[in-house]
């Protein structure tokens, strides 16, 4: 009731939540053990869905192992983790690959292990996974980028601020912006420059652009951090100019709030860390689950932020039945 | 030295006249402003880290260090007060630069060593104490340490021209900097010639520490907000400048103005990069190549002179 809105993603079916949990974990299949890999410790975006898995496991009777690179975002360190949770055995992974390419042969020795695996947020390039549940990035930039050039009446110079080069999630949605930009012959692409997802190289490349171009109208930045070292940069050279972004973190929202961010196009992390645990566990107790679980990813403004604006430690997870409810429709 | 710096500043005025021909961007107050400001946070963090190596060490800490004392006094100005957090940054920032002194002089650990120990355990710390958040908006007045302006001035450009001016003095007019100098040329004739050298490179590491604090609140106050993993994209620029600059890994020689001469030139080359709108993957490249070059001038031209005679290490 109170939580219906959910960010008006998730469907109003949010009511029911605790009962049917309540109803789908009874059994003697509780304890399972679920393994989540995310792929650091310093992106809040991780520490989202890492609570967001807690809030399902806990709600299902499930225990929680978290394991994190020591490095951020290192291959050899998930890679070693992998061989120590193969030892360990959990009941079921869940699992973000660090590289969605160079992690492949990581998933490919859970599955000779015999360890059903849920693919979380960055599609793997291969592996056997029970189910793949995330956010198309593609359409995150899309998305992201059509609003912008909506609100900029379809004309106007832009840039971008790209992510960490080479990073699947960063090429995809600036190919979505740029499919964005495509549709307005109006609007002109002055830079695309690299800001690695960080917010000191944003603000820099920021200014940097601010003093080669006379007038930018529009920032599309790959994420909030970015957006934030953009506002910055343009606050601080006293311009104007209207700046999207993609995750939908609680910074954003309270930039959306202060008329500094025009929107984030949200990708959920804390529910993609309940539907990524629920999957595994559903899994586990013989339950149907879909292939695909790719949600509603709203351009989240200063119309819709809702619960957004709760720090995620207070928010619980919505009910399995309202997730799939639309998602799973007849035709899927 | 003089020569190899002569040389440095070469290379920035012709890298200025290239880029003042390639854009018209460039050549404006406004952009030599942004320039400076960007350089000097680049400045504050290489310029303790230039007294270590001076003394042939190295601190590879301060990256992890500027984390963590930002995420310190990030909280201790959350909690109400800004000189708290500004006090916090310093002691967080001098005390981890204290125990890698420790480690060095105690514990005879190689710099190296203990400094690259010291990032992982910082790391540690920090991402411990973060739990993944951001703690971010800060009161206008502290911000204005990272984005003010005085007189025209970026307000970090003082603090880069203050330490500047400190440091010169205390590296060329003080016998501390003598000592400094001294035992990077060669820590054992040092220590018989009657120089403490624990105390001095305990120093050096403490002040390499603090300079990483002080750093960190201006990079906070920039930013307007703290993570985990803010520090981390600094530590190899920082090294960086200090080798573009001419200050050898070897020791004994060097100079702060070096490091300075190195973090403008660097800020530049990014900065010309992103006025011409060249890709993203060229960036680092350039870098690279300009330490490697920068480096290679310097064993040029300290070698030319003795080449006549026997063969001498170019260091």
């Amino acid at each position: 009731m109170m939580t219906d809105t959910r960010r008006g993603r998730l469907a109003p079916v949010v009511v029911l939540t605790g009962m049917l949990i309540s109803c789908a974990q009874t059994g003697d299949t509780a304890g399972d053990e679920i393994a989540l890999f995310t792929k650091n410790q310093t992106n809040p975006y991780f520490q989202s869905i890492r609570l967001g898995a807690a809030d399902a496991a806990r709600q299902l009777d499930a225990s929680l192992v978290h394991y994190v690179p020591t490095r951020p975002d290192s291959i050899p360190d998930q890679m070693s983790q992998i061989e120590d949770a193969i030892i360990k055995r959990p009941d079921a992974v869940v699992f973000i690959p660090v590289d969605f390419q160079a992690m492949v042969p990581g998933v490919e020795k859970m599955n000779a292990a015999g360890i059903p695996v849920v693919n979380l947020t960055d599609r793997s390039a291969g592996g056997q996974f029970v189910s793949f549940v995330g956010c198309d990035d593609h359409r995150l930039g899309l998305d992201s980028g059509l609003y912008l050039l909506e609100r900029m009446g379809g004309r106007g110079n832009v840039i971008i601020l790209e992510g960490v080069g080479g990073s699947s999630n960063s090429k995809a949605r600036v190919a979505g912006f740029m499919e964005a930009i495509a549709r307005f012959p109006d609007v002109t692409l002055l830079a695309s420059q690299p800001g690695n997802f960080q917010r000191l190289q944003a603000l820099q490349v920021t200014e940097n652009l601010l003093q080669a171009y006379p007038q930018i109208d529009g920032v599309m930045a790959a994420n909030d951090s970015m957006a934030a070292g953009a506002i910055e940069a343009l606050d601080a050279a006293n311009r104007q100019a209207l700046v999207t972004s993609i995750n939908g973190t609680k910074e954003a929202v309270d930039a959306i709030k202060a008329g500094k961010l025009l929107a984030s196009t949200d990708c959920n992390g804390f529910v993609q860390g309940c539907i990524g645990t629920m999957v595994a566990i559903r899994h586990l107790r013989g339950l149907p689950v879909p292939a695909e679980f790719q949600f509603p990813q709203p351009v989240v403004d200063n119309t819709n932020y809702g619960d957004l604006d709760r720090p995620d430690e207070e928010r619980s997870c919505p009910s399995w039945e309202g997730l799939t409810e639309g998602l799973l429709t007849p035709d899927d | 030295m003089k020569t190899g710096l002569a040389y440095r500043l070469l290379g920035v005025l012709l890298l200025c006249a290239a880029l003042t021909l390639a854009t018209d961007a460039f050549l404006t107050v406004s952009n030599l402003l942004n320039v400076l400001r960007q350089a000097s946070l680049v400045f504050l963090l290489a310029s303790g880290v230039t007294l270590v190596v001076l003394t042939a060490g190295l601190d590879l800490s301060i990256g992890a260090n500027v984390g963590l004392s930002a995420c310190v006094a990030a909280a201790a100005i959350k909690a109400g007060a800004v000189e708290l957090g500004v006090a916090a940054a310093l002691a967080c920032g001098l005390t981890i630069g204290l125990l890698n002194g420790l480690m060095v002089t105690r514990l005879h650990v190689p710099p190296f060593i203990a400094t690259y120990g010291m990032l992982w355990v910082v790391h540690g710390i920090t991402y411990w104490y973060m739990a993944g958040q951001t703690v971010y908006d800060f009161p206008e007045g502290f911000r204005a340490l990272g984005s003010g302006y005085l007189l025209g001035l970026p307000v970090p450009v003082y603090l880069m021209g203050a330490c500047l001016a400190l440091g010169g003095v205390f590296t060329r007019h003080t016998t501390y900097g003598h000592e400094i100098y001294a035992i990077g040329a060669n820590a054992e004739a040092a220590r018989l010639s009657g120089i403490p050298v624990r105390a001095r490179l305990n120093l050096v590491y403490g002040l390499s520490g603090a300079m990483a604090g002080l750093a960190s609140i201006v990079y906070l106050a920039r930013l307007n907000s703290a993570e985990a993993d803010i520090g981390e994209p600094l530590m190899l620029p920082a090294i960086a400048a200090i080798l573009v600059g001419g200050t050898s890994l070897f020791g004994g020689i060097g100079s702060l103005s070096g490091t300075l001469v190195g973090a403008i030139l660097l800020t530049l080359v990014l900065n010309g990069m992103n006025l011409l709108a060249i890709g993203a993957n060229w960036q680092p490249l350039v870098t690279g190549v300009i330490v490697v070059l920068a480096v290679w001038i310097d064993v040029a031209t300290r070698r030319a002179p003795a080449a006549a005679g026997s063969p001498v290490r170019a260091e």
